[in-house]
């Protein structure tokens, strides 16, 4: 049986460099997949990818499975490290050991796990109308926020912030459904 | 917001988002520093959010990310380790005793001894902090050098896949030509199916700011496969490696142009087209 995260960042914590590898095995694709997105280059969302990686082999005690999600604070970081790098903007310093509370109640340590999840996701967003998938990824994927949507669009302020109120609604009952089919 | 508490649960997915400005951003900042049970909210919310990360389209890294990490991992743990040369300037001890100037001995011999070992003392302290220093410059120097190193060891791993890519006899050769009443644009694509590696070059008219191209894999079973997105936004030349999975017989490529940042399956027109 694999063992789980939290075995891992134990073993990490010893320097076990085995537990580093397969922890990346089990991450670096999904991580990748949304630093590529964000970044559209291949090249940035490599040396990111390895430095998020680097960053858990030098900080894993501060990381506490109990407290978070581990799949969960990676896509966090991964995400604040690419709009940063796309923005231009350098993260506060201790701002991404804040977020190390990520809960996030999905079973992704299995690749089918997050097949299941890459597919409910991408369900869940199809299902939006096409302006509100629209603006949760102008918002996710390129850290833009109302305003800048708004200008980006040419919509009403209002409206933007309308139609991410639904979406986001509209997602998170969706979510809440997957959750309970994996329970 | 009820007793400083955001009424709506989506205001920490906003949050998380990073949609809020100005006062609505302030207003759930100001209070999240002190709340515990919205901090819980806030976690749950993130992880939430970070699952819209799954709308992207599937990239695996290249091997050559996993060898540079462990490389890395391997020189650190074989360097020096810093905690033992900090250790090394620390007393055991930590009760001050060991810092305390020592007292002049009593007694001529005393004396004359002291006059003689306190010059040698100040002397000593003074090529430590002159060793010291110099010992600072060159743990800088050395760690410049490891980045450098790190910098140069990517690009000869990129170096030798791309040679591997070049030399090797499985490796097949695609033009890319533009559609009829497309923008204008050439390309072409070198595939290694039992590498899974991909390498394209070409040029193409920059896209517009609401768009991206896509290339894609159309394998001859099977749905097409995303092996880069790209906008050439400050050139119209575009050049890249990247890793499809192994094993793909390919039926053709094409560059699709798409939504930005790119669709996990193509959703626009073909723009540049290369049958095998």
């Amino acid at each position: 049986m694999p063992a789980t995260d939290a075995a891992l960042v134990h073993k990490i914590i010893q320097r076990d460099e085995a537990a580093l590898a397969a922890l990346y095995d089990r991450y670096a694709g999904m991580l990748s997949s949304v630093l590529n997105r964000i970044l559209r280059d291949t090249q940035a969302a490599e040396e990111i990818l390895q430095d998020i990686f680097y960053q858990l082999w030098c900080g894993a005690s501060r990381f506490d499975p109990a407290r978070g999600s581990l799949p969960g604070w990676l896509l966090v970081i991964a995400r604040n490290r690419a709009i940063s790098r796309l923005r231009r903007h350098n993260p506060a310093a201790g701002e991404e050991i804040l977020e190390n509370t990520v809960v996030m109640p999905f079973d992704l340590e299995s690749t089918t796990a997050q097949q299941q999840l890459l597919a409910r996701v991408k369900g869940a967003l199809e299902s939006l109308p096409k302006e509100q998938r629209a603006a949760v990824e102008l918002a996710y994927f390129e850290g833009m926020t109302h305003s800048e949507i708004a200008q980006r669009t040419g919509d009403p302020l209002g409206t933007v912030k309308t139609r991410l109120r639904s979406a986001i609604e509209t997602l998170k009952r969706n979510l809440q459904s997957t959750m309970s089919h994996n329970t | 917001m009820t007793n400083g508490h955001p009424t709506r649960e989506e205001d920490f997915d906003l949050y998380v988002l990073g949609t809020l400005e100005g006062d609505e951003k302030l207003a759930i900042e100001s209070h999240l520093a002190g709340c515990a049970d919205c901090a819980r909210k806030l976690a749950a919310a993130r992880g939430r959010v970070a699952a819209i990360s799954f709308a992207a389209p599937r990239v695996e890294p290249s091997a050559a990310v996993k060898d540079r990490l462990l490389r890395q991992v391997r020189a650190e743990s074989q360097a020096p380790s810093r905690a033992i040369s900090e250790s090394a300037k620390v007393p055991a001890r930590g009760n001050g005793r060991e810092f305390a100037p020592p007292e002049p001995p009593r007694g001529l011999a005393g004396r004359w001894l002291f006059a003689i070992l306190a010059p040698a003392c100040v002397a000593l302290l003074i090529a430590t902090v002159i060793l010291w220093r110099e010992n600072s410059r060159l743990e800088k120097q050395l760690a410049d050098l490891g980045t450098s190193i790190d910098k140069a060891e990517r690009q000869l791993a990129d170096a030798q896949e791309m040679l591997h890519l070049y030399t090797s006899k499985d490796t097949i050769k695609v033009a890319l030509a533009p559609k009829p009443g497309m923008v204008k644009g050439d390309g072409e694509v070198m595939y290694n199916e039992k590498m899974g590696l991909l390498m394209y070059d070409g040029w193409i008219a920059p896209s517009p700011d609401d768009k991206s191209y896509q290339l894609w894999v159309v394998p001859m079973d099977g749905k097409p496969i995303s092996a880069g997105v790209f906008n050439p936004a400050t050139s119209d030349t575009a050049h890249w490696m990247a890793r499809v999975p192994e094993g793909i017989a390919p039926k053709m490529f094409a560059i699709t142009l798409e939504p930005a940042g790119g669709m996990p399956q193509p959703t626009g027109p073909m723009v540049l087209v290369g049958g095998t």
